[in-house]
């Protein structure tokens, strides 16, 4: 169709002559196709926040609990289920054992509830988090049970008022027993996250011991119900759960019995990108109304301009327009407003999903940055597109059906 | 040689049932290739009924019409677009411009139909408008010139593209007798160069530049004579 430009000239030429009502016809379509993308981009951001967030807190964790079953029947995970998971599973990097409790303990500044968490050298390993001042404890600390210690930068602070805490004691009292262990090293505490959250006024003051140094306030030190795994990043979490329960089902004898139950990051993340994915894509919907209401603006005025420029229509019939002709340069007129209304909306949108995550990011302390991908704008453009030619379908034959001296005849 | 225009019986009824106007009235008429033809009656005689048949924009009540050898009345949407694009070049009583279009697009618009490419379009329409001498007019929209110059466009259109046919509807109602005489001079020219030339009028003098006279009464065809002094 070689006209085919001379068609969507003369829709342009119209466009321009009537610029104020195409604007407003147009206006629908930039508003639905504005929030819709908002919408997205927004959510997008969150969810890639989150992910980010949560990945660098626990990815390729898995964690193993006992169930009460298992428990009920006295078996629980030892230390040296731990050793065999990490002997026998390749891609197994640390196990940590799920123990500790909270004692308290009082300094200069106060009195502190401290929350102990029994591990193993292994435990940096689990995070990103950054040692500060001094090391974490060896293999050998562990072995021995020696009480030792590990503690925040913020938490040191709370405690002593200073972070170069390296050597000095805190006694820690739970069960009626009181006991002092050394700081050995001090970790540099991630910042909060939008998502995660690290520390706060009034909680506990969390330390690392060796797991091993609790014996002396508790004997079931070495009986844990809850486990966590470190797996290699790179690897399927969920086979290696798979693995993990199979070694321990070995060890226990208890195949088929249901005693440990797994969950890997893998799945949480999994549910909770689901659950974001649910949410962006219902107020997107909701937002798509507007643009369906859009679409009808658009017809509507279609459909008035097909009335008032009947006169016109006859006149290019007579001249030897074709039906096809006219239809062509009506439904070029509501596509041209539909498209150039949907990329000023993706503009919008985009500013506006900016917008929205600058206000937060100050406000709310968070830090949120919009998320958009090329699919999203160009289903955007696509879907605009469609709903000018489906709105423009109807308005478009109205006018081209007209025989020519009916259409002549009107005034 | 097969006529140009045969109709044969054409009637036309506007409002049939209650207010009925016979509007054609059973008219009979052959046009050859290359005639110069006048109708001419009086106002409400069913000039521009006709013409609106011969220009297969209307559809007769009754009888037959046949273009070129071929039945009007079997032709398709499509193909009654074509012939009113290629074949006939209509000069309307009212004009029936564009309003928001330029003189010059107006006078575009029928090769756009034709599919011609932009130059040669330019190149027709600016040749058009300068013989119907309104070539400082051409960017102008019809609500900026007067009547006569509306009509001067309207005829420029009809025969930008030069069409076999030219059906034109009082095409010098408006002018004064020295634009009539332009006109009249550039519609002679036409038919010179082998075009026909179909020319309403209900004023006897533009009438007798005409070859062959018909004068219509009432819907009916009163006389068709041959007008002997035509140069
Ligand atoms: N659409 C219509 N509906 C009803 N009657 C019509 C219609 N168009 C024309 N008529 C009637 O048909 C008759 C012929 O009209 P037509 O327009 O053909 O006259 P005309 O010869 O062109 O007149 P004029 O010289 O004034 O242009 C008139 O009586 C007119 O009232
Ligand atoms: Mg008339």
């Amino acid at each position: 169709m070689s006209n085919f430009i001379e068609y969507v000239k003369m829709a342009i030429h119209n466009i321009m002559a009537n610029k104020g009502r195409s604007f407003l016809t147009m206006l629908g379509i930039i508003i639905g196709i504005a929030s819709v993308i908002m919408i997205m981009s927004v959510g997008q951001g969150t969810t890639n926040q989150m992910n980010e967030e949560i990945d660098s807190a626990g990815a390729g964790q898995i964690q193993v609990m006992c169930s009460n079953d298992a428990m009920n029947a006295g078996e629980y995970i030892t230390p040296e289920d731990m050793d065999a998971l990490m002997d026998q599973i390749p891609g197994v990097e640390a196990v940590a054992p799920g123990s500790g409790w909270t004692g308290t303990t009082a300094t200069g500044k106060g009195d502190f509830s401290i929350s102990l968490t029994g591990a193993t050298e292994t435990q940096p390993l689990f995070s990103t988090t950054q040692i500060k001042r001094g090391h974490y404890f060896n293999a050998q600390d562990v072995e021995e049970a020696r009480k030792v210690c590990v503690i925040s930068d913020k938490d040191a602070k709370r405690l002593f008022g200073s972070d170069d805490v390296v050597g000095m004691d805190i006694d820690v009292e739970y069960n009626n027993i009181s006991k002092s262990f050394t700081i050995v090293g001090v970790t540099q505490q991630p910042e909060n996250g939008t998502f995660v959250t690290y520390t706060y006024e009034g909680m506990p003051v969390y330390i690392d011991v060796p797991y091993t140094a609790l014996q002396e306030y508790d004997d079931s030190y070495n009986e844990f119900y809850y486990i966590v795994v470190l797996a290699d990043r790179e690897m399927d979490s969920s086979a290696v759960s798979d693995q993990v329960v199979k070694v321990l089902d070995a060890r226990h004898q208890s195949a088929g019995e249901d005693y440990f139950q797994v969950q890997s990051f893998q799945d949480i993340m999994a549910t909770l990108n689901t659950m974001m994915g649910a949410i962006t894509g219902f107020i997107s919907f909701v937002a798509g109304i507007s643009l369906l209401v859009g679409g009808i603006g658009v017809m509507n005025i279609m459909l008035v301009s097909v009335t008032e420029r009947t006169r016109e229509i006859g006149i290019r019939k007579s001249l030897g327009a074709k039906t096809s002709s006219i239809m062509a340069q009506f439904l070029a007129e509501s596509a041209i407003l539909t498209v150039l209304g949907g990329f000023i909306g993706i503009l919008l949108g985009l500013a506006g999903a900016y917008g929205i995550c600058t206000i937060l990011s100050s406000s709310q302390g968070m830090d949120l940055s919009p998320g958009f991908s090329i699919p999203m704008v160009l289903g955007a453009t696509l879907f605009s597109c469609a709903v000018g030619i489906f709105f423009g379908i109807y308005p478009a034959r109205k006018a081209a059906r007209l025989s020519p001296i009916e259409a002549l005849r009107r005034n | 040689m097969e006529p140009l225009i045969q109709v044969r019986d054409m009637c036309k009824v506007y409002n049939p049932g209650e207010n009925e106007v016979h509007a054609l009235d059973h008219i009979n008429l052959t046009v050859q290739k290359g005639e110069f033809l006048a109708i001419i009656g009086q106002s409400g005689s069913g000039k521009s009924t006709l013409m609106n048949m011969l220009g297969c924009l209307d559809v007769p009540t009754s009888g037959e019409y046949h273009l070129n050898g071929s039945d009007v009345a079997a032709m398709n949407d499509n193909e009654l677009s074509v012939i009113r694009n290629k074949e006939i070049g209509f000069i309307f009583q009212g004009f029936n411009l564009i309003p928001n279009l330029t003189a010059l697009e107006n006078v575009e618009l029928p090769l756009i139909y034709r599919g011609i490419d932009r130059k040669t379009r330019k190149t027709l329409a600016v040749n058009s408008l300068r013989m119907v001498g309104l070539e400082k007019r051409m960017t102008h929209k019809p609500s900026e010139m007067s009547g006569g110059q509306q009509q001067r466009v309207a005829i420029a259109r009809a025969i930008a593209a030069k069409p076999p046919v030219i059906l034109a509807d009082e095409p010098t109602g408006n002018l004064d007798s020295a634009s009539s005489k332009e006109i009249l001079q550039i519609l002679k020219e036409m038919h010179r160069d082998g075009k026909t030339i179909i020319l309403i009028t209900h004023d006897d003098g533009i009438a007798a530049q005409a070859r062959r006279v018909v004068r219509i009464l009432d819907g009916r065809i009163e006389s068709d004579v041959i007008n002997p002094n035509f140069s």
